[in-house]
């Protein structure tokens, strides 16, 4: 028997779906050069925020598809100005080709949780930086109201709501998706998947009125049902997240 | 005004041509000029149950790829003057149909004055079921009892809404109908079968009618007759009421008990 074999059965590694804090860089220009300049400028203002931060680049707002070679050459730029691009923000097809072609994964969820990102913000030494960095975070979600949708949601079919709460008046059919950045309401049957939180919000929840889900998430902790308890099933319920743990709870009761 | 109706369910075989067959005899026997399109090339069985497949010369692939005219290729029906089918090719694949032949196609019928284009769509979510859908008005989602077929026709409810002229153009969306067919009460009383209610429940839409399982459509279409012109048949009257309700009628859903043993059939158990 060698040595190595530890005494415990320890398995190599633990794997876990979670949260993870990632900026979020959605770049309006492939130049470089301008792109150095200002990674350069944001550090300088707030080290602490900034500084060998993990970045996903999106590249949706871009008016061209750029090349792959484009690509490297910014994520060049972006890491020798001081931050840490380790990802392509989901977009399309073109997206999912390009992150293949450079070897990086392409992520869904790349908001820092809030908790996290709060201790992380620069203290009264910095006062410039909070509302640069909240505009690199939060572009566009000062004030929104819910997004409502009010066709059910059928098999096969996604409905997301990027930075706020989603409301279905509807059904969520079993095989359908409804997802948010905020808290997902379901007032019907909720019988596909419902994921609050996607970017990592973690007082995100899910409410439906007639509880049937296939799979419930929030801030990337997620319970896959097989079969529903007995005490929910069809009944009005919210889950929500308490430390690690996924809580389901009848409503109104 | 021309109304284009698409017979759709994602699943296979649970009934779409059978049931296509048999909506567009009924609207056509009440006066309405109708053709029924296949627009399963490759697999034509639409002109099977309608009993005209030895005489199909011109199809509509060969409409769409000009050569020929529609009124070459549109079949007559031999019982009712008003009733005309449109086949499938069986020698050519799906990729022979183009969205831009298809609404030329559909544009000439309307021309000519059809009151009702009904599309055969293939099973699957893929191109073929994509064209036969794309121009409708209204969809009949034809769905067995069973799990899976309720499945896909949710998410054939859910291309309905997205994927179709009138999601795109942001018209009035297409007007679904959910057709229930194979349906055994007794299966469904010994909860074997979705009922009804449960279907209902879980797809959200109006019931245009419930065709009970039989075994007179599988003699109907051996004999090249659409089944609802078999008027002995539980399965024509169904399809007839629903007909009714397709043109704004209120019929009550019936059929959906065990038919009660007669005194004979108790007294020497059959
Ligand atoms: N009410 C019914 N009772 C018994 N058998 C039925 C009934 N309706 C359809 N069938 C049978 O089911 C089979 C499939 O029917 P049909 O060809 O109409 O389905 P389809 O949905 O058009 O199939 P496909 O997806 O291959 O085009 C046939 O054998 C038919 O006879
Ligand atoms: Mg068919």
């Amino acid at each position: 028997m060698t040595k190595a074999a530890p005494a415990a059965r320890e398995p190599p590694f633990v794997i876990r779906f979670g949260p993870v804090g990632l900026a979020q860089m959605r770049v309006q220009t492939m130049d470089a050069a301008a792109v150095h300049a200002e990674v350069m400028a944001r550090i300088a203002s707030a080290p602490q925020l900034f500084e060998r931060t993990a970045v996903c680049l999106d590249l949706g707002e871009l008016e061209m598809v750029p090349t792959a070679r484009d690509v490297r050459a910014l994520l060049d730029a972006i890491k020798r100005a001081g931050m840490l691009p380790v990802a392509l923000a989901r977009g399309n097809e073109i997206v999912d080709g390009l992150a293949r072609e450079l070897d990086l994964p392409v992520v869904a969820q790349v908001r820092a949780v809030s908790k996290q990102s709060a201790e992380m913000q620069p203290k009264a030494e910095a006062p410039a930086a909070v509302p640069k960095a909240a505009a690199l975070l939060d572009a566009d979600s000062q004030g929104a109201v819910a997004q409502l949708h009010h066709q059910p949601v059928r098999s096969g079919q996604r409905v997301y709501a990027r930075n706020r709460d989603l409301i279905v008046t509807t059904t969520v059919g079993a095989g359908a998706e409804v997802m948010a950045d905020g808290c997902v309401h379901v007032y019907g049957a909720l019988r596909g998947r419902a994921l609050a939180g996607a970017r990592g919000e973690i007082t995100a929840r899910v409410f439906c009125q007639e509880f049937n889900a296939e799979l419930v998430s929030i801030a990337g902790v997620f319970r896959v049902f097989e079969t529903i308890p007995a005490e929910l099933v069809g009944k009005p319920v919210q889950a929500w997240l308490s430390g690690e743990d996924l809580h389901f709870a009848r409503l109104g009761s | 005004m021309a109304e284009i109706i698409v017979t759709t369910s994602g699943k296979g075989g649970v009934g779409k041509t059978t049931t296509s067959a048999s909506i567009a005899s009924g609207i056509a026997r009440r006066g309405k000029k109708v053709a029924v399109i296949d627009f399963d090339i490759g697999l034509r069985n639409l002109d099977l149950i309608m009993g005209c497949e030895r005489r199909v010369v011109y199809d509509f692939v060969n409409v769409i790829q000009g050569e020929s005219t529609l009124k070459q290729a549109l079949i007559k029906d031999k019982r009712i003057e008003t009733l005309f089918v449109l086949a499938a090719s069986q020698t050519r694949d799906k990729d022979a149909l183009s969205l831009e032949g298809v609404r030329k196609v559909l544009d000439e019928l309307i021309a000519d004055g059809f009151d009702y284009i009904i599309c055969d769509s293939p099973a699957g979510i893929e191109k073929g079921a994509h064209l036969a859908m794309y121009f409708a008005d209204r969809a009949i989602v034809v769905v067995n009892p069973e799990v899976s077929s309720v499945r896909d026709s949710d998410r054939i409810l859910g291309l309905l809404a997205s994927k179709t002229q009138r999601a795109e153009k942001d018209e009035s969306k297409v007007k679904e109908h959910l057709l229930l067919t194979r349906y055994s009460p007794k299966r469904v009383a010994a909860g074997e079968m979705m009922s009804v209610d449960d279907v209902k429940e879980i797809l959200g839409i109006e019931v245009i009618g419930v065709i009970p399982e039989s075994p007179d459509v599988l003699a109907a279409s051996n004999a090249g007759t659409p089944v609802i012109l078999n008027a002995e048949s539980d399965v024509s009257l169904a399809y007839e009421d629903a007909v009714a309700r397709l043109l704004g009628e209120t019929v009550p859903l019936r059929f959906l008990e065990e038919p009660k043993k007669g005194f004979f059939a108790r007294m020497f158990g059959g």
